[in-house]
């Protein structure tokens, strides 16, 4: 059964098959259930749950957190809801020492079913403090998920799989997708599996959430020039699909990874380590795009050379190919 | 006091039998460590109960099946007391794949979900964190969650947003202080501004202060504590007022301590007083001393046993679950 | 370029500013007046822009990819800077060339090896200079004529394979290097041949005519030593063993396995071996040794009805026959009378650096007597 829809109401619509589903899956953040979530995510949900199962906290990441995670030990499914992706330092702690330590300290006899949920990204003119890509931060915890879907079938079918899935899972949602919209059958994605977005001979661009619609509107862009980029979107990007990645490599030979987030130390680094080592013979040419060594700036036309539009790719990537 | 105490034994002799036991076990068990410590067969580091033992066995004395206990680094003396197998306990201080936790886990680390010991928590205030998540699943059940802690902790941010989302959820929590003075090497008193227990008293939780070194006068305010958080009241503060024999870790041998400060405590050591009401509710010494030399026999097999089993092969873990 | 600074030059008559693409030198590289500098995208057009003088890049102001003002110092230099170019060059190792081994992706690399493009002396157009598919591609590429207009039709691009590569290299190596001269003779192969028609019964494996050249070429080179020899770095050297290689033909490739000691095998054992060697060959399967064994080569057209052909010399042997088909001629006997008789042309091409004409004949015709007489080659 498809329809349209946009990533917010899918996010939404997620949340309330998987609360009908499962009554052990509790939600809870800061004004996520009476007012629905700053972002209007959430509305209707305690309404319809009631506050057992749906509730406000205090702002206290440190205790949203921790009560995440003792939760999901004793036999809840929770799903937290951390209004910034720029408050998950706060839960580090939680994250980092407790929450993805649990199931290898138990000798894996008890996992721990729990979903962070965030808003995340640039472009909305938040500034620096409420604009940033966490990724990176997370992407050297053994034992953490982070789903970072880009279109609405995504959002909703992954975040049904990271409340299903047994393990710690960060669900990024980049703040310049809500009002996307587009078609959603309601099947599960699952997580680690990347989707060829486009097919192209001439070039391998991978990203994700935001990145992955301005990538592919730079090959829109550089078609019209001869070159057929082939997008890849990852969807995940903890497990990396490398495979598909790979495969994607062997056949056009170069790859951009495109990062909305800083070069040192991001994913992006990673994903070409990883294309480096399984086809390194394979390659002519391996880059990233990526987000100056700098905060997140305020004013429009500053925030916009920030980011890597779909203008930059393009130009990049004729660059490189010429 | 001691008349109340010497009631209290005397209606339940049988029961405080088997506490006086756990705790001359928990001292030993305490002192063998030690001295494993010494010959280098505990690796690391590890932090010692002795002198606190009537806190970890009278709390546990008040609670149910359906209770849990999230602990501290200082934790041996609640997983002995809450049933922990012993040699599952000391195999896995020295490291053997024997060991509650397959030596993967270590002393400050322990947990043993079927014990009701959801775990032990290497960072201060850990605890709290996990205890809240635990609360709100057994809040289902009418279970409590116990979250012991230090005088340290006090001053963490987890306690105080712990503090005050549980008490606005109403969440089934103990916060079990064990306040013996030291956080770390420092006085309590030299980095704590005001009293402990008026930080619960500012929330409007009820909170007590007991002379932790009588089981009786901890089991009984206890069994209160439970018993509020368990009816839906919301948690409880039970500052429970103790002293550690040792240094703060085997690496510390206390010397900041001021001179006579210990021997003044060891006046009021525990075991002695529980002996006392033991022998003036009829019990025969000779069956006290019978029980030190049954727990004497035990370790000495503990420890043969432990050290004859064998270290773990170290092979592949399984990141996730599922 | 002033004293040890370069700036931003002006590039467009337009530009205030442009953005640095990429630096074709690296800091420590010397660079000659005239040698592509650096990379400048201006707001017309990306700009080679060349060194004016003689110099060396001491360090990156301005990286790839950054933006900078007309005149705003881009580099800092060092070395001579048109005063004395000839202290600047003495004062490092020669730097113009590349290194050692060029700097090329790994599927330039496989290209070049693909398409036959030495990678050495490209110009890479890849960031930092490197050489990329591309520049393996246009390097490779003769003007290919626009499709609708060649009068050969369309073009359909063959590729070498590695080996076929190698092979290739290694013959027009051997003809432009060796100078070779052919000595031709017609042996009587009747009295062989009936010899061999009547052998059928006895043994398992019948020897080929080629087997019977191979022994004959091998007990004669024992008593001509200058032919089981090669000719190396201007000296030749003779072999102790006389290992006869058979050319054989495979799908893409021409290999010459040896028969090892030839001369002190029965005709019977070569005739095996020769089995032996084109099937492995063929299958791939022939052992580093036996490629590279052989101190003189038989190639044998015959079975293709060729009358004769000229051979190239597999070097570094100093010699090579070339046997062609067995044909039916009229010849005069002794008698005066005329009779048909089994003649096979032998072309035996020779390194005249190391071979003179007369021992070449003296040599071939010793094989055209044992062939004629097989007698010898059967013990």
């Amino acid at each position: 059964m498809t329809a349209t829809m946009d990533f917010r109401t899918a996010v939404r619509e997620a949340l309330d098959e998987e609360l009908a589903a499962d009554d052990r899956v509790v939600f809870f953040g800061e004004d996520v259930a009476i007012a629905g979530g700053v972002f209007a995510v959430t509305p209707g949900l305690y309404e319809k749950y009631g506050p057992e199962r749906v509730f406000d906290t205090p702002i206290s990441e440190l205790a949203l957190a921790g009560a995440a995670f003792g939760a999901a030990v004793s036999g809840l499914r929770p799903v937290v809801e951390i209004m910034f992706g720029d408050f998950l330092t706060l839960v580090m702690d939680t994250i980092v020492n407790q929450a993805t330590k649990y199931w290898f300290l138990s000798g894996e006899q008890v996992p721990v079913p729990c979903v962070f949920r965030s808003v995340v990204g640039a472009g909305g003119r938040f500034g620096a403090i409420h604009s940033q890509m966490p990724v990176s931060w997370f992407m050297g915890v053994p034992g953490l998920k982070i789903a970072a879907p880009a279109t609405p079938a995504d959002a909703k079918g992954l975040l049904r799989s990271a409340i299903r899935d047994d393990n710690p899972v960060l669900f990024f949602e980049h703040k310049r997708l809500y009002g996307v919209t587009g078609e959603v059958d309601g099947e599960l994605v699952p997580l680690g599996a990347a989707r060829v977005a486009r097919e192209g001979r001439d070039v391998t661009v991978v990203s994700a959430m935001n990145g992955v619609h301005e990538s592919l509107k730079a090959a829109e862009a550089l078609s019209a020039d001869g070159i057929e980029a082939e997008v890849i979107d990852l969807r995940t990007l903890r497990p990396l699909d490398v495979p598909t990645v790979v495969a994607s490599v062997v056949k056009t030979n170069r790859v951009v990874v495109v990062e909305e987030g800083p070069l040192t130390g991001g994913w992006a680094g990673e994903v070409i380590a990883r294309v480096t080592e399984d086809c390194l013979g394979d390659l002519d040419d391996a880059w990233r795009i990526a987000t100056p060594e700098s905060p997140v700036p305020y004013s429009p036309p500053l925030e916009d050379a920030f980011l890597p539009g779909a203008d930059r790719i393009a130009s990049e990537i004729r660059r490189r190919l010429r | 006091m001691t008349h109340a105490s010497e009631l209290s034994v005397a209606g339940e002799t049988e029961l405080f039998l088997g506490l006086y036991r756990t705790m001359v076990l928990i001292r030993g068990f305490e002192e063998l460590i030690q001295s494993l410590f010494l010959r280098g067969e505990v690796y690391g580091t590890t932090h010692l109960y002795s002198g606190q033992e009537a806190v970890a066995v009278g709390v546990a004395s008040a609670l149910d099946e359906r209770d849990r206990v999230c602990a501290t680094y200082r934790g041996h003396g609640h997983a002995i007391a809450l049933g922990v197998d012993p040699q599952a306990l000391l195999d896995e201080l020295l490291g053997r794949a024997t060991g509650v936790n397959g030596g993967r886990a270590g002393s400050m680390n322990i947990n043993s979900p079927k014990d009701r010991l959801v775990g032990c928590f290497g960072i201060v205030g850990g605890t709290i964190a996990a205890a809240t998540g635990v609360a709100l699943a057994l809040k289902r059940v009418g279970g409590v969650a116990v979250c012991q802690f230090g005088d340290g902790a006090i001053n963490q941010g987890y306690f105080y947003e712990c503090l005050n989302f549980c008490a606005v959820l109403r969440l089934p929590v103990v916060f079990l202080c064990e306040n013996n003075g030291y956080g770390e090497y420092t006085r309590s008193q030299d980095v704590t501004a005001g009293a402990i227990s008026a930080r619960a008293e500012a929330m409007e939780v009820p909170a007590e202060t007991v002379d932790g070194m009588s089981v009786v006068a901890v089991r009984d305010a206890a069994a209160r504590a439970v018993e509020h958080a368990r009816d839906g009241a919301g948690p409880y503060f039970l500052e429970a007022i103790t002293y550690r024999y040792v240094g703060h870790s085997r690496s510390d041998p206390g010397a900041y301590r001021p001179a006579g400060e210990l021997d003044r405590w060891k006046e009021r050591d525990p075991i002695p007083r529980l002996r006392s009401d033991l022998v003036h509710a009829g019990v025969a010494p000779a069956d006290l001393d019978a029980i030190h030399a049954e727990i004497d026999g035990l370790l000495q097999r503990l420890e043969r046993k432990g050290l004859e089993a064998p270290f773990p092969e170290p092979r592949p873990t399984r990141e996730f679950s599922g | 370029m002033s004293a040890g600074v370069l700036r931003m030059p002006r590039l467009s008559d337009s530009m205030s500013e442009a953005t640095i693409v990429a630096w074709l030198k690296r800091p420590g590289e010397s660079f000659h007046r005239g040698e592509p500098l650096v990379e400048i995208e201006t707001d017309k057009a990306t700009v080679v822009y060349e060194a004016e003088t003689d110099g060396e890049l001491a360090e990156i102001l301005v990286a790839e990819g950054v933006c900078a003002a007309l005149g705003e110092p881009i580099a800092r230099l060092g070395g001579g800077n048109g005063d004395a170019p000839a202290a600047a060059v003495e004062a490092r190792p020669p730097q113009a060339a590349p290194a050692s081994r060029a700097r090329a992706t790994p599927v330039a690399r496989r290209t070049a090896a693909q398409l036959g493009v030495a990678l050495h002396g490209l110009t890479g157009t890849g960031p930092g200079g490197r050489i990329r598919q591309l520049d393996v591609l246009r390097a490779g590429e003769t003007a290919p004529p626009p499709e609708a207009s060649d009068p050969k039709g369309p073009t359909t691009i063959v590729p070498l394979t590695t080996t076929a590569e190698t092979i290739a290299r290694r013959m027009a190596q051997s003809r432009a290097e060796i100078p070779s001269f052919e000595v031709v003779v017609q042996a009587d192969l009747t009295t062989l041949l009936e010899l061999r028609r009547g052998s059928g019964e006895l043994v398992e494996t019948v020897p080929s005519v080629n087997d019977f050249v191979v022994k004959a070429v091998a007990l004669a080179l024992r008593e001509h030593p200058a032919f089981n020899a090669s000719f190396v770095g201007g000296r030749i050297e003779q072999h102790g063993r006389i290992n006869v290689g058979v050319a054989v033909a495979t799908d893409d490739a021409l290999l010459v396995p040896a028969v090892m000691d030839a001369d002190s095998k029965p005709l019977s054992a070569i005739a095996a071996e020769t089995r032996d060697l084109a099937a492995r060959a063929r299958a791939r399967r022939l052992t580093p040794e036996e490629l590279t064994a052989s101190t003189f080569t038989v190639s044998n057209l015959g079975m293709l009805g060729v009358l004769s052909f000229t051979a190239v010399i597999n070097a570094p042997q100093v010699a090579i026959l070339a046997v062609g088909a067995a044909m039916r001629a009229p010849v005069e006997t002794a008698a005066g009378e005329v009779a048909f008789r089994d003649l096979v042309a032998l072309t035996l091409t020779s390194d005249h650096r190391a071979i003179y004409g007369a021992d070449a004949a003296r040599f071939l015709g010793r094989v055209r007597e044992l062939l004629e007489h097989p007698l010898a080659l059967l013990l």
